[in-house]
């Protein structure tokens, strides 16, 4: 089944009318991902832009087909852990679903996500990282790239300031925790990001992890209508490369042999726009240091077959 | 309750919560059949599943459209014209 008569036949699972930003990305993503696990799942949504818009509901009523969880923000792994448990009990089975921004996943939540990576829990977890607690206003996260402005690293008259240190490779670190599957996806590559989350589904014993790269409209300062191809632009100048993993061993799903300029990237988007030239050549050499790396490891196989 | 809202059968809670996203519109997309490739770019990448495929054809269903105009910009016949709402 090709993605286009997946997503075409398929029921949406989230709430037709959920008050996402005008042109939000992650609202694609999550109806995306949805609709490919189908009904027989649990979601577990942290705080985050996507419970605060309403899919964990709202006066007595659900935002989501599915049963769906408001875990604490630090806590949502674990939480699914213990479903996972409490299905295995029951002899059931069900997709056991995380869906998390970046706040939850790489900060707060890296504890219990790391716990789950190491005892194999059986929970598919997926991140959308925004590079900030976009619904609180957009205050810097361990995932925000260096030179961003955001509310906590306000930048002056004179163009100084941003974000100082650059933000972590999270991908790499949890597929350093050698689980089953470990993918990364774009918002502007639905059929790549469909064949993920079909992946994700096959994985019987373990953790599958998607981290997904949402550019936000509101807290980035990006124009509504360019919401996916600014997505896209991350991937074609390296910022952000598509692979999976499966027990370390890598494939980079969307090579990108001729990369863009990363100005075609950065000019797009308003958290950016105080950068001169040298503070962009930073982010580019760390972009291409870790495309090196990524190449590095993916043409060695590595890892266990 | 729309048709859509019927269907939504809901595992906790008193019904589905949603909110009418589609009274946010200011601008409105139209497909132009006649340019149109069938190639399903705009229900890819629709954030609010508004397109829908009837009979191999694409059409917009408005009801909870936010008019982002991202199906515009994506098309890649370029063959979806935004217009602008009028007073409602």
């Amino acid at each position: 089944m090709s993605a286009l008569d997946l997503l075409a036949e398929r029921e949406d699972m989230i709430s037709p009318g959920i008050s996402a930003c005008v042109g939000c990305n992650v609202e694609l993503t999550l109806r995306t991902v949805m609709k490919v696990l189908g009904p027989n799942s649990i979601l577990a949504i942290p705080p985050g832009c996507m419970g605060g818009v309403g899919v964990v509901g709202w006066n007595k009523q659900s935002g989501a087909k599915v049963p769906v969880f408001f875990p604490l923000l630090d806590n949502t792994a674990s939480m699914l852990a213990g479903i996972r448990l409490a299905l295995d009990a029951k002899g059931r089975d069900a997709h056991v679903v995380a869906f998390a921004g970046d706040g939850a996943t790489v900060d707060a939540g890296f504890q219990a996500l790391s716990g789950v990576a190491e005892r194999g829990d059986r929970i598919i977890y997926i991140c959308y990282d925004n590079e900030g607690y976009m619904n609180t206003g957009y205050q810097r996260s361990s995932s925000t790239s260096k030179g961003s402005w955001t509310s906590t690293t306000p930048v002056s008259k004179e163009g100084q300031g941003g974000k100082r240190q650059h933000g972590k490779d999270f991908p790499m670190i949890m597929a350093m925790h050698d689980v089953p599957y470990v993918a990364t996806a774009s918002p502007a590559y639905i059929p790549d990001l469909v064949r993920k989350v079909e992946e994700a589904m096959k994985v019987k014993e373990g953790l599958a992890y998607i981290h997904v790269y949402n550019p936000c409209l509101t807290g980035w300062g990006i124009r509504a209508e360019e919401s996916i191809s600014v997505a896209r632009l991350a991937v074609k100048t390296r910022f952000f490369p598509l692979y999976e993993a499966r027990n370390r061993k890598f494939k980079i799903t969307v090579p990108v042999p001729n990369p863009l300029p990363l100005e075609d990237y950065t000019s797009r988007i308003k958290k950016f726009s105080h950068l001169g030239p040298e503070r962009i050549a930073e982010l580019k050499d760390l972009a291409e240091e870790r495309y090196r790396f990524l190449e590095a490891v993916s043409a060695g196989g590595g890892g266990r077959a | 309750m729309s048709t859509l809202e019927k269907d939504y059968v809901c595992p906790v809670g008193e019904g589905i919560y949603a909110a009418n996203t589609g009274d946010w519109r200011t601008q409105r997309p139209e497909i132009d059949q006649e340019k149109c490739s069938r190639c399903g770019t705009c229900l890819l990448y629709c954030p609010t599943n508004s397109v829908r495929r009837v009979e191999g054809r694409f059409v917009i269903d408005l009801g909870y459209c936010k008019g982002c105009a991202v199906c515009a910009a994506e098309c890649p016949k370029q063959c979806i014209a935004m217009i602008r709402e009028g007073r409602k």
